[in-house]
């Protein structure tokens, strides 16, 4: 009988334990969405200077090159992990 | 002669038992899984080395000062410390058994006076703790240990993700479902008799299922700290088997379809947002859960300190030079609890596999959430992001990427992936806060 109690426990325990975390993940959801929302109103990011010339004529190359060196890298990567 | 027969019983040979000698193995095998096989070798290697030093004979390391004067002492101390313990010694017995009778009576447990007043006397004699067992009680005992790993783990994580998508804090959510199953597994082995688990025993053993190591060893120490070792064992062993458990797991659950779906672009992320984000989670735990502060308020702050960019230095240490510290300091005292008479019993056996059964369900629950989230939502969601709801991070992550890309070669769902991920984080310290309120 006192391991159908602790059986009970164990249910209960779950009950409470996943019900909760569900709550409070979802307050967070909320509180969450919330701030965003609040902080997109009323504090703005400044708008981003717009790029020099010459930074935008360099940008392409740059991210091709990193580019094909992430490739790269993936790729090895998945070969040692066969 | 007499002095040779001395040195031979003094030596290691002449004093190991075989239990030790099987707990040495345990460590080289996963001083073994560490350095060959590559098992999350940071915590692996210092657990397997104190594993090992934990069991040389004679040397105690991981025994308390009284603990060792039992073990060791001459027939006139252990008199003495009957005296202390009210034990009478049978005077026709070997020291053996008296050691035996002992250990029994500190073992079941008296009152905290008689023990303190024990100790003293074997202090007295010359018997001091082992160095094994000053680490554990200063870095696991207080939970100091794994509170700092988790303060440097908030420094490491990036919530942009999350932030950008916050809804994937219900896949976190949902995998933690892993962890009350297995406990509900543990219970009920227990009511069918083939384990004997107390429902703070099973509770430790369900937190495996959170996939968060400084978590299952926090609650561990705090709920049932005889099964330490064989948790943290278990919960980072299966970390590192994570690549290994989930895909199968994943690709049962879903269908090739459902594992080409493409997500749509992660909107950026502020930077205040990023700052208030960690405030606003420990005003939750504040007003509803303060049981989880300990885990929770060190994460946020150790987040803050990443995010507000004002305190570059402590962040860096943070997660950096801290976290190393911590994490040899807290894997020599997790194998310091790789004792042979604690570690190898039945349940150890059934702790390991109660630990891959949270694993696996944590992954299912999550992917059958974000089936779930698809199916009703209008922004598409794959279901492979799901898996990474259990935490183990980046891992779990990594693997969501992994399967997603084999499904479509140009899917790239890592960043996706890493908000369920540190939502998942944030689930199981919500969970083992539920418990320690529940328990503790």
């Amino acid at each position: 009988m006192q391991d159908m109690q602790l059986l009970k426990e164990g249910l209960s325990l779950m009950a409470l334990g996943m019900g909760f975390v569900f709550v409070f993940l979802t307050l967070l959801v909320i509180v969450t969405t919330l701030m965003s929302r609040f902080i997109a109103r009323f504090f703005p990011e400044p708008v981003a200077p717009a790029p020099s010339p010459g930074a935008a004529t360099s940008r392409p190359a740059q991210d091709n090159d990193s580019m094909v060196a992430i490739a790269a890298a993936v790729h090895r990567y998945r070969r040692r992990r066969r | 002669m007499e002095k040779l027969l001395t040195l031979w019983h003094g030596s290691g040979i002449y004093n190991l038992t075989l239990g030790q000698a099987v707990m040495i193995l345990v460590g080289m095998l996963l001083l073994y899984l560490a350095i060959g096989k590559k098992f999350e070798p940071l915590l692996l290697v210092p657990i397997g080395f104190g594993g090992i030093l934990a069991n040389i004979p004679e040397a105690g390391l991981a025994l308390s000062a009284l603990d060792q004067a039992i073990e060791v002492a001459k027939p006139a101390v252990l008199q003495q410390l009957a005296d202390v313990l009210g034990v009478t010694l049978d005077a026709g017995a070997s020291a053996e058994a008296w050691r035996e009778a002992l250990k029994g009576v500190v073992q079941e447990g008296t009152s905290a006076d008689v023990l303190r007043t024990a100790r003293d006397v074997a202090v007295g004699v010359g018997y001091g703790d082992g160095m094994l067992y000053s680490f554990y009680t200063v870095a696991i005992a207080s939970g100091i240990a794994p509170l700092i790993i988790f303060m440097g783990v908030g420094a490491m994580t990036d919530f942009g993700p999350l932030l950008a998508n916050p809804r994937t804090l219900f896949l976190g959510a949902a995998a933690q479902f892993g962890i009350f199953v297995t406990l509900l597994g543990a219970v009920g082995m227990t009511t069918l008799g083939w384990m004997d688990f107390s429902l703070n025993q099973a509770a430790a053993i369900g937190i495996i299922g959170g996939a968060d190591g400084p978590t299952s060893i926090y609650v561990s120490s705090i709920l049932a700290p005889e099964l330490l070792g064989a948790i943290a064992v278990a919960s980072y062993s299966y970390m590192a088997l994570v690549p290994l458990i989930q895909p199968p797991i994943m690709k049962a659950l879903t269908g090739q379809k459902e594992r080409e779906i493409v997500m749509t672009q992660l909107r950026p992320v502020s930077k205040r947002e990023k700052i208030v984000f960690p405030l606003a989670l420990l005003i939750l735990v504040v007003l509803f859960l303060p049981d989880a502060a300990p885990l929770l308020g060190m994460f946020c702050f150790g987040n803050l300190m990443r995010e507000c960019g004002v305190v570059e230095r402590l962040s860096d240490t943070a997660q950096n030079a801290l976290i190393n510290i911590v994490t040899i300091i807290l894997g020599l005292s997790v194998g310091s609890k790789l004792m042979a008479d604690r570690f190898l019993a039945f349940e150890t056996l059934g702790i390991l596999a109660l630990g891959m059964v949270a694993f696996a369900i944590g992954t299912a629950c999550g992917i059958l959430m974000a089936k779930l989230m698809n199916a009703v939502s209008r922004m598409p969601i794959n279901p492979l992001i799901g898996s990474a709801g259990v935490s183990a991070v980046p891992m779990a992550a990594r693997v969501s990427n992994k399967v997603g890309l084999e499904a479509n070669p140009h899917n790239f769902l890592l960043m996706h992936a890493m908000g369920p991920n540190v939502a998942g984080v944030i689930g199981s310290a919500v969970a083992a806060g539920v418990m320690i309120k529940y328990l503790g």
